[in-house]
């Protein structure tokens, strides 16, 4: 399984995280796709990312919203792509279509495949096991735009991710509350940081915190 | 005083008050009607083009985007009048002369096929008075009003042999009022369009009574319509003709609209202008027909304003596949299709060619001795040089790569054009079939889904697409089983299809010695945008429409604005536009969800 977390920011503040991503994908000639969380402008963000990454060299790149209708065709080519991310926006949304789409379980098996997933903010999220981190803290969530119960997604790592994390007392005081009554390990990071999982080995790159069992842990990378 | 209350302080209102009904056309002998008005009571600006009021210099570029009381004021001073009409007179009623205005306001007549006389003696402006004229940075605006009362110059006078009340609920469009609805399909469709490059009218507000009427105040900057020459020309009235096409010309002149050429012959200027409207009028109707704009061109040329812009939108639809035997019925007769558009502009052009005869001559010859004009073989050339630049423009090949390929591969451009056609023109089998208002017949394919997949599927695989799989990408949600059979010819035209996309790829990447993939990769992501999934379509505007207005509570004039600023962004499909999103509140946001949701829902109709 290979997965990047980034928590969010400029091209400038991941390049580190972006370093990772490319050794990666260690193929020739790669192809990625880029999932929006939303096909509204979209692709004006699908541009963003094609000139962003073109920089490393990627030439062969794939726009695929999923909130629209689209064809088994296209699909079968983003599956077989390297490298996926999901890209950053409203969690809420984004799960909502992911799951009509049925492609939750889709993205887990690319995944287990060795398929290369990545995800900014909402789209890291995704990752975890639910959903909830876009609710909470309750000064700094996700609106719910739309009519969603069932908050489980693609669920390839146990612990929490929370990104755009701020190091000021609210938060830390919000985080420490949460992480006394929930058992999973809760991940917050900054934008720039994130975190680089490779089979079962995890990585953290930039400053992350770490809140378990009521306790802030910092990691500098 | 801080600047923001500077630039937003009733004193910079003053432009509004050259909207007093004075207009240049009015010098123009037997081209309109005089009315007097009076100011109407009980109305609220629904809505107002911060936009378009800067473009124009009604106010200051920095004015913020909010309707403060004096400006609301300025806008209902100026527009929410009410003509003093034939019946007002005939039955003797008296309005308080402090509510009447000092100067008149005009209707003006043009052609209309709808009057029982063919010769627009008539008709005109049924409902509409201009306002007068604004310049600003060199260009000269027209500004109009529509529902503002009924004129002597609409159908139901004519037909009927009598004058209405303003407000008759006896008769619909004869009463003299517009409606809200009506303003706001205006307003969403015109910047949609405007966004996109069409030259259009533009809503620059919406002032509203009670039950749903309004005034729908349009601008542009030469509001004439071909119908305005075509009265006198009928009439052969030489006089007002000439006068007419001067005005017409020396407003274009100084609008920069034309490379006019200076010459020493006067009876010259009139086959320039002729010479404009063909090349106007072939390169709109080329782009209607590969942009699926329906509009109902006819020989009276009242639906298209002089440079081929849109005006009306009753009568606009754009449709989200070709459904080209789509036909509106109007009762007494069914429209042009979007493929007899072409004929219909045509035969307008040549009306100019034989105006420009006649202005020259002083002879008014048969239209038909135009036909093979010059400037009518111009028209066909200059038609499908843009049918083959629209082409290229939709692959997504940017605009040096498209003029490279017209001037030195034609071949291979008409080529592509022919078995593109094959698919865009190819039809379901369930034949003509009747809708709520006309007759269609569903087109199968989806040309938008192909041009932005294709080169997708292309780059990924390395390898062209099997017939089912493209016919999988290219099926529009109206293509039955029926319709998708894998013939021989079909398999050819596939094949046919994407070697020769992938042949003027190459050819265009070697001219630009870029590599082919790279060539690709720019081309999938102008295509993303230009073929975007979810397009407007005319059935998708009005029920967007529908959800605008019933949004309880109802939007401020502001969030409208707002509301259509994000629609049109939404709805860019030029590459090369940079667009700049308005930040909305939660409410805004979800309204515009909405939105984008109705749009996918009908992005194949009509």
């Amino acid at each position: 399984m290979k997965l990047v977390l980034y928590s969010g920011g400029d091209e400038k503040d991941n390049y580190h995280l972006d370093l990772e991503f490319i050794r990666l994908l260690d193929k020739k000639n790669p192809v990625v796709t880029f999932f929006p969380s939303s096909s509204y402008l979209s692709e004006v963000e699908f541009r963003q990312f094609v000139r962003h990454y073109s920089q490393f060299g990627i030439k062969r790149f794939i726009h695929f919203p999923v909130d629209v209708d689209f064809d088994k065709i296209l699909l079968e080519e983003v599956l077989k792509s390297d490298a996926i991310h999901l890209g950053g926006g409203n969690t809420f949304y984004f799960l909502k279509h992911l799951r009509k789409a049925k492609l939750l379980g889709a993205l887990k098996k690319f995944a287990l495949r060795g398929g290369v997933l990545t995800g900014l903010s909402a789209g890291a999220i995704m990752m975890t096991q639910d959903i909830f981190m876009a609710s909470y803290p309750e000064f700094d969530r996700d609106e719910k735009s739309v009519h969603i119960k069932d908050l489980r997604s693609i669920g390839l790592v146990n612990f929490q991710f929370f990104p755009h994390y701020r190091n000021t007392p609210r938060y830390e005081k919000s985080f420490i509350k949460l992480s006394k009554t929930d058992p999973r390990m809760i991940v917050a990071s900054p934008d720039g940081s994130g975190l680089v999982i490779e089979e079962d080995k995890t990585k953290f790159v930039g400053k992350n915190y770490i809140f378990f069992q009521g306790k802030k842990l910092i990691l500098n990378q | 005083m801080s600047t923001a209350r500077k630039l937003n302080s009733p004193s910079l209102y003053h432009a509004f008050e050259r909207l007093n009904g004075d207009h240049p056309l009015k010098k123009v002998s037997g081209v309109h009607v005089e009315y007097q008005a009076r100011r109407r009571k009980g109305g609220k600006v629904r809505f107002f083009n911060f936009e378009l009021a800067k473009e124009m210099g009604l106010i200051d570029e920095k004015h913020s985007n909010e309707l403060n009381a004096e400006l609301e004021k300025k806008i209902l001073e100026t527009f929410s009048l009410v003509i003093i009409n034939e019946w007002d007179i005939e039955n003797n009623i008296k309005f308080p002369q402090n509510e009447i205005l000092p100067q008149t306001f005009m209707a003006t007549r043009y052609l209309q096929l709808q009057h029982p006389d063919k010769l627009g003696r008539t008709s005109g402006d049924g409902r509409t008075i201009w306002n007068g004229t604004v310049e600003h940075k060199g260009t000269t605006w027209d500004i109009s009003s529509c529902g503002t009362g009924g004129t002597r110059l609409s159908p139901a006078c004519n037909i009927n042999k009598q004058f209405y009340q303003t407000g008759d609920p006896t008769i619909s469009y004869g009463c003299g009022y517009a409606e809200v609805a009506e303003g706001m399909e205006t307003l969403i469709f015109s910047e949609v369009l405007h966004q996109n490059q069409y030259r259009t009218e533009r809503l620059l507000t919406i002032i509203e009574f009670e039950k749903g009427i309004s005034i729908n105040v349009r601008a542009y900057p030469n509001l004439l319509r071909p119908s305005h020459f075509f009265a006198p020309l009928k009439q052969g009235k030489y006089q007002t003709l000439k006068e007419l096409a001067d005005y017409h010309i020396t407003r274009e002149i100084k609008n920069k609209r034309w490379p006019f050429k200076k010459t020493e012959y006067p009876a010259e200027r009139y086959y320039q202008l002729a010479e404009q409207v063909v090349l106007d009028f072939s390169s709109m109707v080329a782009r209607f027909e590969d942009e699926y704009i329906f509009c109902w061109l006819d020989w009276d040329g009242d639906n298209i304003l002089m440079d081929g812009g849109i005006i009306d939108y009753g009568s606009i639809r754009q449709f989200g596949l070709f459904h080209s035997e789509y036909r509106f019925d109007d009762v007494e007769r069914f429209s042009t299709t979007i493929l007899e558009q072409k004929q219909k502009a045509k035969y307008i052009a040549q009306c100019f060619v034989q105006m420009a005869d006649f202005l020259a001559s002083g002879k008014k010859k048969s239209l038909q001795k135009f036909k093979d004009h010059r400037l009518m073989k111009l028209f066909d050339k200059n038609f499908e040089h843009h049918k083959n630049l629209n082409l290229l423009k939709k692959i997504g090949f940017d605009e040096e790569a498209q003029k490279y390929l017209v001037a030195n591969h034609i071949k291979k451009v008409e080529n592509f054009r022919k078995v593109f056609s094959y698919f865009e023109r190819a039809k379901s089998k369930k034949g003509l079939y009747k809708v709520a208002d006309g007759i269609t017949q569903d087109a199968i394919f989806c040309m938008r889904d192909i041009l932005r997949e294709f080169p997708q599927i292309y780059m990924a695989r390395r390898s062209l697409l099997e017939p089912k799989d493209f016919l999988e990408v290219i099926r529009s949600s109206y293509a039955k089983k029926s319709d998708l059979k894998i013939t021989p010819i079909r398999v050819k035209q596939i094949k046919k299809f994407q070697e020769q996309y992938l042949d003027l790829v190459s050819t265009a990447a070697k001219r630009m010695k870029e590599s082919e993939e790279t060539l690709l990769m720019e081309i999938i992501m102008r295509s993303s945008v230009i073929n975007k999934y979810d397009r407007v379509t005319g059935n998708s505007i009005s029920f967007v429409v529908d959800k605008i207005t019933n949004t309880r509570p109802k939007l401020t004039p502001e969030e409208t604005f707002i509301i259509a600023q994000n629609f049109k962004y939404y709805q860019t499909l030029d590459p090369d536009k940079v667009v700049n999103l308005s930040i909305v509140n939660s409410r805004q946001k979800n309204l515009l969800t909405r939105l984008t949701g109705i749009v996918r829902e009908n992005r194949e109709s009509l």
